[in-house]
């Protein structure tokens, strides 16, 4: 037999195969060193996927960047943050970070530029009577109570900044800080504490760092030391239970080597084809160690069960690889299959994680079957002399188990129809469980409760508008006028000016021209001729003819102008409209756009009389305002909010939480809001900003996943029918995986978890490793039903042996991943909790309900075997 | 004569050499030659007008354009002058002015008409480095920086320019730590300053990219400052060019805020 001959080959050249695998994994783990870190999510669009490549756009059109936002926080003064020495160290900190760059990479710096803090803001203010000034609102740190409260008063008393750079309650001052690269926000939050360090905080100040890019890069940094954390220890635990189980120390090393090299083999591979070490392949390692584990296990298992009776190793592992090479293949195979899918989603970094767990699965396969012989041939035949299965010796954790199994067989074979309808009952409640799932994610909630990014996190967005940033950008589409539409637009706009009062005479005789050139044909012909003709009367005109007439031509540049939307007052209007709906109606704590900026200059210029905080009426009174606005020290601040071409704007919104499933319902609120209140022109909306970039991987992801699942479900049934070559044991074998799925995903939904990255990935997991079971615990069943010709006689046979290897691997796996609860990164620890939970549900539930529906279908499961 | 205002902003206004540095014999002093770049990029004529047209180019290559007429009076050379501008572009603040009365050794007086709002509203004098209109050109640029608010060394001499370095003499006041000015020898203009931000690295250029002789004076025609931050320009090319014509000292008043003077006419 082909199998039997590289089982034979190993078996016969075991130091030749063990230094080839050394070597191998020595070479492939050395590509590890190219390793290139990405840790950012919104790596998990592709990048031309539209989303990103217009949030990309928005970005670079409205000159944006994130955020790492710094609080300052004063509980404890009576003028909360408005102290001298609080402010000072606010200017200080600006001054520290405002320069900060990578040292090793000047691009990677602070965006001195955008930065919103007291000394890079600007404030416009009354100035004495009739005057008004643009003054940085903190240029240097105040030296007494009456300067700080002119700080106070003007950051209190402008729109833009109370809320973001002042909270309401002024306890607390926002420092905004833009980095060119997320990837260097962890840099700065990590350069910012050790400054901070250095402060007696004895007046009650208090700093708090947090933000998307801070909680993204500092979530990659912390994954690396937890990798070499968790991974190891997990090792460590399976390596312990082993020693429980098979008290060997020499024969458990095997499967630890197994798993080693199939990790090691496999990261290497990842980053050797230039993949990145991404959030998601970061866990590849704990995913592949306890699939890798499960066959050296069987291996183990039966290798002790038959070593006592056979006597001879080389024959013993014959034996045992020849039985069991089928069904790990098998497991092996339908395993990767399940990861495989993963390939299917759209999602560049699940697609890496998914195709790599797979090569690791056949990798750990190839090992075993080659390695765990060749192992067992280099020990020397004495050291196994105390070896093997002796029931009588094997303590009383396994006479435990023994004796429950025996139980539990008993049971299923008594109890078959009640264990089965207590199954459909769990079905149909998990139905109802799934039904309550709500899919959510937030990268600031991967870290733990009193993780100092998630404490920040609660306490800046206690005090500011919000520190999660989402960007609502419409665009106007303002349809192009032939020649007769221009006549129309130019006919009132004279109308307009007769309006204005500009001298009825000139507006007359403008009307002629252009009732002259009315079949000029062309738009830009028309254009060319009104400039020609009114021009000269101009140039011709008395003084006072001469002003007229330049109302009159500065319609040619009204006309031009007039796609400049967002200076119209009524679509101000509108903006102004939809933010307050947004703030009254959802969890937007704040939202900023040209709006604010326009009232605001607005009221300034009217002695910060609070009757003028509204928009203008005419579209050269908001122009006023807007060129007013840029005789400050930023004028092009005003381009976060619109474009210079006046057509696109952006709303920048400010979300208190960052739960894609808040982000979902602002934009749910926002829609509902264009669909009940039409805007005065065409406007288009659209979303970016990092808040949003998560909802829209996140969709991708839960239908991607929905499809890898049910694809790779399909494959596996049909890998199912082949093996067992009937269609009906292959449907008995998915249906253990079926009701642990079931039941994982609506305990999910009913314990209010959230749907999240980690558990997505689950699905998969619990496919691949609740299949192996089933198709051991199903071949053992046709090999003993065979044996013995009643399933009766069977069930007792099955719940020894065959129900114990179910067992301890069930067991060595979920107790194995328990140290992943004490991570501190909340993604570890759902994939610990999931993983025991799978192992364990799924180990239930093959041997409670396949023997159940083997009892209660026995005359027609086994109607073929019979014959 | 001592006190004046310096060339910072290299033709921004129409800017002209008044004097020609033909006939100097030995090396001047630095303070001659700041003087006398102050004159020549600031006093032209004892009055004059321009055309202007701005072109605003941000860091994505996106532009914006005003237009504009600017009027200037000197009350004494080297001293108290008037400056007028009124808006053209964009259509939408046509009618626009701004008005300064800048003195020497104390704020300057400045005013902004807005036609359409029907406002006139003084400005503070607080700070001087705001963007001009949304412009790159500051303020400081319009009405000149005072001569004596920075400290002046001669680095170097070339064949055709001396090279000043400026410092602030009141450093927390302004976003530069020094910028250095080229001084054309032959006609004492302004050509060039660059700009050093507080950790030394240059941020700020300004150039003066074509000079004319205009009724004897050498006058900087076109001019342009880079921000190096953010990657925008503003360039200000200037277009009917008139010295001497004799412009009244009422013009330059509030009551021809709300109706311009007939010189604006193009």
């Amino acid at each position: 037999m082909k199998i039997n001959s590289i089982i034979g080959f190993s078996i016969r050249n075991p130091k030749t195969v063990t230094a080839a695998l050394v070597v191998c994994t020595l070479l492939l783990a050395s590509l590890m060193v190219k390793v290139r870190v990405d840790t950012d999510p919104e790596n998990m669009l592709r990048e031309d996927e539209p989303v990103r490549v217009f949030h990309n756009q928005v970005k670079e059109e409205f000159d944006l960047h994130d955020f790492v936002v710094l609080g300052v926080v004063n509980e404890q003064d009576p003028a909360g943050i408005f102290n001298v020495e609080s402010l000072t160290r606010v200017h200080e900190l600006t001054e520290f970070v405002r320069n900060m760059h990578a040292e090793d990479d000047p691009d990677k710096r602070v965006v001195s530029r955008n930065m919103i803090a007291p000394g890079t803001v600007d404030a416009i203010e009354q100035a004495g009577l009739g005057q008004v000034s643009f003054d940085w609102l903190m240029k240097s740190p105040p030296t007494d109570a009456e300067e700080v409260e002119r700080i106070r008063q003007l950051a209190m008393n402008n729109p833009l900044l109370k809320g973001t750079l002042v909270s309401e309650d002024e306890r607390a001052m926002g420092i905004y800080i833009p980095v060119s690269e997320k990837d260097f926000a962890a840099e700065v939050r990590l350069r910012l504490l050790g400054k901070i360090e250095t402060y007696d905080k004895s007046n009650g100040d208090q700093f708090y760092i947090t933000g998307l890019p801070v909680a993204e890069d500092t979530f990659g940094k912390e994954m690396f030391v937890q990798m070499a954390v968790s991974a190891p220890l997990a090792m460590l635990a399976i390596f312990l239970l082993m020693l429980v189980f098979f008290r060997q120390v020499k024969m458990i090393i095997s499967p630890m080597i197994v798993a080693m090299m199939s990790v090691l083999c496999t990261m290497g591979l990842l980053i050797g084809t230039g993949n990145t070490l991404h959030i998601m392949s970061s866990m590849i390692p704990i995913f592949l160690m306890p699939i890798a584990v499960v066959d050296s296990i069987h291996i183990l298992s039966e290798f002790f069960d038959n070593y006592r009776t056979i006597g001879d190793r080389r024959k013993t592992l014959e034996h045992v690889m020849g039985h069991l090479f089928m069904p790990m293949l098998y497991t092996s195979l339908t395993s990767a299959a399940g990861f495989a899918s993963l390939a299917l989603t759209p999602i560049p970094p699940v697609q890496a994680f998914g195709i790599f767990v797979a090569i690791g699965i056949m990798l750990a396969w190839l090992f075993t079957i080659v390695f765990v012989p060749a192992y067992i041939m280099l020990l020397k035949e004495e050291s196994l002399a105390g070896f093997g299965v002796s029931k009588t010796t094997s303590g009383t954790i396994h006479r435990g188990l023994s004796a429950f199994l025996k139980w539990i067989g008993a049971f299923t074979y008594r109890r078959a129809k009640f264990i089965l309808i207590m199954t459909l009952a769990v079905l149909v409640a998990a139905g109802y469980g799934i039904g309550m799932i709500r899919v959510n994610d937030n990268p600031v909630k991967w870290f733990s409760k009193d993780h100092s990014i998630r404490v920040a996190d609660r306490v800046l967005n206690s005090h500011f508008g919000g520190t999660y940033e989402a960007y609502l950008v419409l665009d106007s589409e303002i349809e192009e006028l032939d020649g007769a539409g221009a006549v129309d637009w130019f006919g009132q706009g004279l109308d307009r000016l007769t309006d204005e009062g500009v001298d009825q005479q000139v507006v007359d005789r403008a009307r002629d021209v252009l009732a002259g050139e009315s079949g000029a044909g062309s738009t830009a012909t028309l254009l060319e001729n009104l400039r020609t003709v009114w021009e000269d009367e101009m140039f011709a005109a008395d003084d006072a003819g001469y002003e007229s007439w330049g109302d009159v031509v500065n319609l040619l540049d009204r006309f031009s102008n007039r796609a400049q939307v967002f200076k119209r007052p009524e679509v101000l209007e509108y903006l102004r409209g939809l933010e307050e709906h947004l703030v009254e109606n959802s969890e937007v704590g704040k939202s900023n756009s040209v709006v604010d900026v326009v009232r605001k200059v607005y009221q300034e210029l009217y002695e910060g009389n609070e009757e003028y905080y509204r928009i203008p009426d005419s579209i050269g009174g908001v122009a006023e305002t807007l060129i007013t606005f840029q005789n400050s020290h930023k004028p092009e601040d005003l381009w976060h909010f619109v474009t210079p071409d006046y057509r696109k704007a952006n709303l920048w919104i400010q979300l208190r939480e960052g739960d894609n499933q808040v982000m979902q319902e602002v934009i749910d609120t926002v829609d509902r809001y264009f669909a009940a209140n039409p805007p005065p022109v065409t406007l288009n909306h659209q979303w970016a900003g990092l808040t949003y970039l998560n909802v829209a991987w996140q969709d991708k992801m839960v239908f991607g996943m929905r499809d890898a699942f049910l694809g790779s479900f399909v494959i596996v049934f049909l890998m199912m029918t082949v093996l067992f070559r009937s269609p009906v044991w292959g449907l008995l074998a998915m249906v253990p995986l079926s009701v642990t799925i079931a039941f994982i995903y609506g305990l999910i939904g009913f314990i209010g978890k959230d749907y999240d990255m980690p558990v997505a990935i689950l699905s998969s997991l619990t496919l691949g490793l609740a299949v192996d079971f089933a198709i051991h615990f199903l071949e053992r069943s046709r090999a003993t039903y065979r044996k013995t010709g009643s399933w009766k006689a069977a069930v007792g046979e099955m719940f020894e042996e065959p129900a114990r290897a179910i067992s301890r691997n069930v067991i060595v796996i979920a107790v194995g991943f328990t140290p992943l609860l004490a991570a501190p990164l909340v993604p570890y620890q759902t994939v610990g909790i999931f993983l025991a939970s799978i192992m364990a549900i799924s180990g239930f539930a093959t041997i409670l309900i396949l023997p159940s529906l083997l009892t209660v279908f026995e005359s027609s499961v086994f109607r073929k075997l019979k014959q | 004569m001592k006190k004046s205002l310096l060339f910072v902003a290299i033709g921004l206004l129409f800017l002209a050499g008044a004097l020609s540095a033909g006939k100097v014999e030995a090396a001047p002093s630095v303070e001659e030659i700041v003087d006398k770049a102050n004159l020549a990029a600031y006093y032209a004529g004892d009055d004059g007008r321009s055309d202007v047209r701005m072109t605003i180019t941000d860091g994505q290559g996106r532009t914006r354009n005003r237009e504009f007429v600017i009027l200037r009076k000197d009350i004494k050379d080297g001293g108290e002058q008037r400056f007028y501008v009124y808006f053209e572009k964009p259509g939408d603040v046509r009618k626009m002015v701004f008005m300064v009365h800048k003195f020497i050794g104390r704020d300057d007086d400045r005013w902004m008409y807005l036609a359409k709002l029907d406002l006139v509203k003084r400005i503070a004098a607080s700070d001087k480095r705001t963007s001009f209109v949304g412009s790159h050109f500051f303020y400081e640029d319009v009405s000149g920086r005072g001569v004596d608010e920075d400290r002046h060394e001669l680095i170097e001499e070339t064949d055709s320019h001396y090279v000043v370095k400026n410092t602030p003499k009141l450093p927390g006041e302004v976003e530069f730590s020094s910028y250095t000015v080229w001084i054309d020898k032959e006609t004492f203009l302004p050509t060039k300053a660059e700009y050093l931000d507080k950790e030394a690295r240059p941020y700020r250029e300004v150039e003066a990219l074509e000079t004319e002789t205009i009724q004897g004076l050498p006058t900087v025609t076109k001019s342009q400052v880079r921000d190096l931050r953010s990657g925008g320009d503003t360039v200000s090319e200037f277009k009917n060019i008139k010295y001497d014509i004799g412009l009244e000292e009422d013009i330059f008043t509030e009551r021809y805020l709300r109706r311009p003077p007939r010189v604006v006419r193009r």
